[in-house]
């Protein structure tokens, strides 16, 4: 199934009407205590703790990225995330200025095969967006004046 | 960092003390975990109990921590939260580490009978 890409008119009327918009700079230890701050927020809330086990790790590979990859060797940077609660979903907007996509798209996942690899061989990254993949629905990017915006959603029941 | 070692019997029980092992930290992880084991011999526990949060970097640190310790020291990792875990299982990581409920259960496995 293709996943719909997640624009503002498709959002559905809000429920719990909550939403959250916080500009952070581009460094891991931000992006640490923004994370750690948004699952206060949606913990309390009430949502569903696998559905913010997945929202934080995907936040956590995208904001990261955008760190170690669209700023890379720049002095600094910030990105601006939105985030709100919509009918049984939390919807995600991330924007940032730094360096566009390779190729102006998402990076395919990588998958590994454990199996067959000698211990010093094992891989000690490459995990982001096989992840981002197989957590979030409606993923989608776009570079657009000079910035990048990347929206998906997590289904609060998936 | 915040990491301690406690020898229980031929095991080594490395406890992290941060709640969160992430791409701010993963390096300090890495440099933390080959000073403190560099004298260990036997088998080393990594009690994960207070980590709430693993992402793709910390995974990675603990796949490096894997290979600091060589053929011959077994890395095997306990008390796994929610989080930690769907991590493990996302990347089949659980298949390349020896995972235990508990420090206790990881303990009896190795024969120590676990301190009261």
């Amino acid at each position: 199934m293709t996943p719909e890409p997640v624009t503002q008119g498709d959002l559905p009327p809000p429920i719990l009407g909550w939403s959250q918009s916080a500009i952070i700079g581009a460094t891991s230890a931000e992006v640490s205590r923004a994370l750690t701050g948004l699952r206060g927020n949606l913990i309390r809330l009430g949502l569903p703790e696998d559905a913010l086990i997945r929202l934080e790790l995907v936040l956590a590979e995208i904001m990261n990225n955008v760190v170690e990859h669209a700023y890379a060797g720049a002095d600094s940077g910030d990105m601006t995330l939105e985030a709100s609660v919509h009918g049984r979903a939390i919807w995600c907007h991330l924007r940032d200025k730094g360096r566009a996509m390779p190729g102006g798209k998402l990076p395919c996942p990588r998958r590994y095969d454990l199996d067959a690899m000698r211990m010093d061989d094992l891989p000690e990254g490459g995990f982001g967006w096989g992840l981002i993949h197989d957590l979030t629905q409606g993923l989608s990017y776009r570079r657009v004046a000079e910035e990048n915006h990347v929206r998906f959603r997590i289904d609060l029941d998936s | 960092m915040e990491m301690s070692l406690q020898p229980q019997g031929a095991v080594s029980v490395l406890r992290v003390g941060n709640d969160r092992i992430d791409a701010a930290i993963a390096i300090q992880f890495k440099d933390r975990f080959r000073d403190i084991t560099a004298d260990v011999a036997g088998p080393v526990v990594l009690d994960l109990g207070r980590v709430t949060f693993l992402d793709s970097s910390g995974l990675g640190a603990v796949v490096a921590a894997r290979k600091l310790l060589g053929p011959d020291r077994a890395l095997e990792l306990a008390a796994l939260s929610p989080a930690v875990e769907k991590v493990m299982q996302l990347t089949r990581m659980n298949t390349v580490f020896p995972i235990h409920d508990t420090v206790a259960d990881a303990l009896t496995a190795h024969g120590v009978a676990p301190a009261a």
